[in-house]
């Protein structure tokens, strides 16, 4: 499945430094819909953290990468794998109050690792924007595209 | 996932309802029904929710046909208003995704002895000490603190258990569908994940779409059920919309992972990955039903933290207690849920797996399970719609029974996607013009508030008159708001 649906690149958002913007969200009636473009596997996963950071707070730059986190997700199947990944960083978003700023990946055939860099909540620096419920499997792509790769996925607001 | 619209087949049964036929896809176990009238039908082809009625026709054991209200929108899975019953005896299934993240998300409505009058002057003042008590928005932590086995326990006891902190009357309780507690509930199936999610969020609102808002009766139509409720032209009511917070996503997602491959254990082929399911008759299916359960318990729990802080802020702002203020619970419906009810299908009575995704059940006078002091008129059905025009209370008709499985609509329903939304109110500020109406609206971030401005959704009105004039519930009365706390 590709998207068809119009784009809208984020309106609050500050390319990120050194690096064309590389996700967008798109439209869902009740919900909102995350889409990130990359050369590779790696950095397609690394986009789709970064757009889902940027649901959640509105000034994604002011998180600062004070402590480091490093993670394994099994999974052979890369659209499972990305909702796995999304989830694994909504979880330590809603349940411990931690906020991602940065991320190294590394996508395998078996799984992931991943090294992510960030800090607790904290309301006088960070302000947080959508609730997020949940990663919904409804229309979860990982697609080959002539020049890359193509990830879409759906967020429950 | 593109957003063009849909272009299969919609033919018009009678002037409130519509089908799509079993024929228009293989696999389509029996046919889709959507009731709208002729204005809200174009509409609803502009987007796939009708793909995704066609879809839910797929699931094993569905029963007379694949159903939606006319507050139908484009959703994951099923759509938002879909609602479809299963029969376990015959391989029926039970679909998380036909409950939703948010299990058990409902409403309340909670009445009282003020009117718009007697609030006008400290309505500020009444809409900053909610919004200052009552948690709102994203990462904000609960006043009430529950230790993990109390959590437990609460799950599987459900309202009741709050009785034990003397945070519940048994008015409440008679007062809340299935007194605010399903049985069956299995806290042991629900994540050390999810107890981490909800832990300190019983007794908060949320974001999104959940709301509190003080309303103001302002059109009476049923004057006799209406006088049943208490309800009378220029009170002032409280209606509160939220869910079971981080812990009921948690379960639903905790499901959807548990059922990864398991509808193709079972021959089940589907649309959808968000469709995924279980026999109900299967260790998957009774795990997820059991989880679902206690979810639901703390989804009511939730609500009934959320009306007592209410009150508490009442009797502050006014000086008088609550029950003074006579702000008694009308009744708290559930919107997003699967029970287990007898059903008359096809002359037969059924046990039947009723999955209201985004609907509300609207049992008819005399329904066992309406509660005494309603027999006469019905079960109560709250239909909050935006928060510039208007909310509803109906009562369930015989026509539920007969069409629906004893299930009308859930609210307005989306108009406009989020970023639509928010590209609409651009340079705009929504509190302002809300205030200029009368109404005084606080939210946490301006973008929740341009998400939620009235022109997101349909009008309400136009989407009770279609379940009204179908004969699945009966109009009421209408509330406007005049406050409003958002997430």
């Amino acid at each position: 499945m590709c998207a068809e649906g119009p784009a809208q690149l984020h309106p609050t958002l500050p390319p990120v430094t050194g690096a064309p913007p590389m996700y967008e969200t798109f439209e869902h009636t009740a919900d909102l819909g995350l889409r990130a473009r990359a050369a590779t596997l790696d950095e397609l996963f690394a986009a789709m953290a970064r757009a889902l950071t940027a649901t959640l707070v509105e000034d994604a730059a002011a998180i600062q990468p004070r402590e480091t986190v490093r993670l394994r997700l099994d999974g052979d199947d890369l659209g499972y794998l990305l909702f796995d990944w999304l989830n694994e960083l909504l979880y330590r978003f809603d349940a411990q109050g931690w906020l991602c700023a940065d991320f190294t990946v590394r996508v395998a055939s078996d799984g992931l690792d991943a090294e992510i860099r960030g800090e607790p909540v904290d309301p006088n620096r960070h302000r947080l924007d959508h609730e997020v419920k949940a990663i919904t499997y409804h229309g979860l792509t990982v697609a080959r595209t002539p020049d890359g790769w193509l990830a879409e996925v759906i967020v429950d607001i | 996932m593109g957003k063009q619209g849909f272009d299969g087949p919609i033919e018009r049964v009678t002037p409130y309802s519509w089908r799509i036929p079993r024929r228009y896809r293989e696999g389509m176990r029996v046919d889709g029904i959507i009731y709208a009238d002729q204005r809200l039908i174009a509409g609803l082809k502009a987007d796939q929710a009708p793909e995704q009625v066609a879809n839910v026709a797929h699931l094993p054991g569905i029963q007379v046909a694949s159903l939606a209200m006319p507050d139908i929108h484009w959703g994951y899975g099923f759509p938002i208003g879909g609602v479809c019953a299963t029969d376990p005896d015959e391989g029926g299934v039970i679909s998380p995704g036909g409950v939703g993240y948010d299990i058990n998300c409902g409403v309340r409505l909670v009445r009282s002895s003020l009117t718009e009058a007697d609030v006008r002057p400290h309505l500020k003042q009444l809409v900053n000490a909610l919004f200052e008590q009552i948690p709102t928005g994203v990462g904000r932590s609960g006043s009430y603190r529950f230790e993990r086995d109390e959590l437990r326990r609460l799950m599987a006891d459900g309202v009741p258990y709050l009785r034990r902190r003397g945070l519940v009357t048994e008015h409440d309780l008679e007062h809340t569908e299935a007194r605010g507690r399903l049985d069956g509930a299995e806290p042991r199936w629900v994540s050390d994940r999810a107890l981490d999610r909800g832990a300190d969020q019983c007794g908060t609102l949320g974001s999104g779409n959940h709301f509190l808002e003080v309303q103001v009766v302002d059109e009476i139509v049923d004057a006799e059920a209406a006088a049943v409720m208490g309800l009378r032209l220029g009170q002032v009511c409280v209606m509160i919309h939220s869910g079971s917070r981080g812990l009921g996503y948690q379960v639903c997602d905790d499901a959807l992972t548990t059922l990864r491959g398991v509808p193709e254990r079972y021959g089940i082929q589907l649309p959808d990955r968000q469709l995924a399911c279980a026999p109900v008759n299967s260790p998957a299916g009774e795990r997820y039903i059991g989880a679902m359960r206690a979810a639901a318990n703390f989804a009511w729990c939730n609500r009934q933290l959320l009306m007592w802080q209410a009150r508490e802020v009442f009797a502050d702002v006014f000086g008088r207690s609550w029950a003074t203020l006579d702000m008694q619970l009308i009744y708290d419906v559930a919107h997003n849920i699967a029970k287990f009810e007898e059903h008359v299908v096809n002359g037969q009575n059924k046990g039947v797996w009723v999955h209201r995704k985004g609907a509300t059940r609207a049992f008819p006078p005399g329904h066992p399970e309406v509660p005494a002091a309603y027999q006469a008129i019905g079960q109560p059905v709250i239909i909050p719609g935006d928060m510039g025009r208007a909310s509803w209370v109906l009562v369930g008709q015989p026509g539920s029974m007969a069409h629906t499985f004893g299930t009308t609509c859930h609210g307005a329903g989306r108009a406009l996607s989020r970023t639509a939304a928010v590209k609409r109110a651009e340079g705009r500020r929504i509190d302002t013009e809300l205030e200029k109406s009368g109404i005084i609206a606080r939210a946490r971030s301006w973008k929740g508030l341009a998400e939620e401005q009235p022109d997101a959704y349909k009008d309400v009105d136009v989407v009770v008159d279609v379940v009204h004039q179908a004969g699945l519930s009966k109009r009421v009365a209408r509330m406007r708001p005049i406050g409003v706390i958002k997430g």
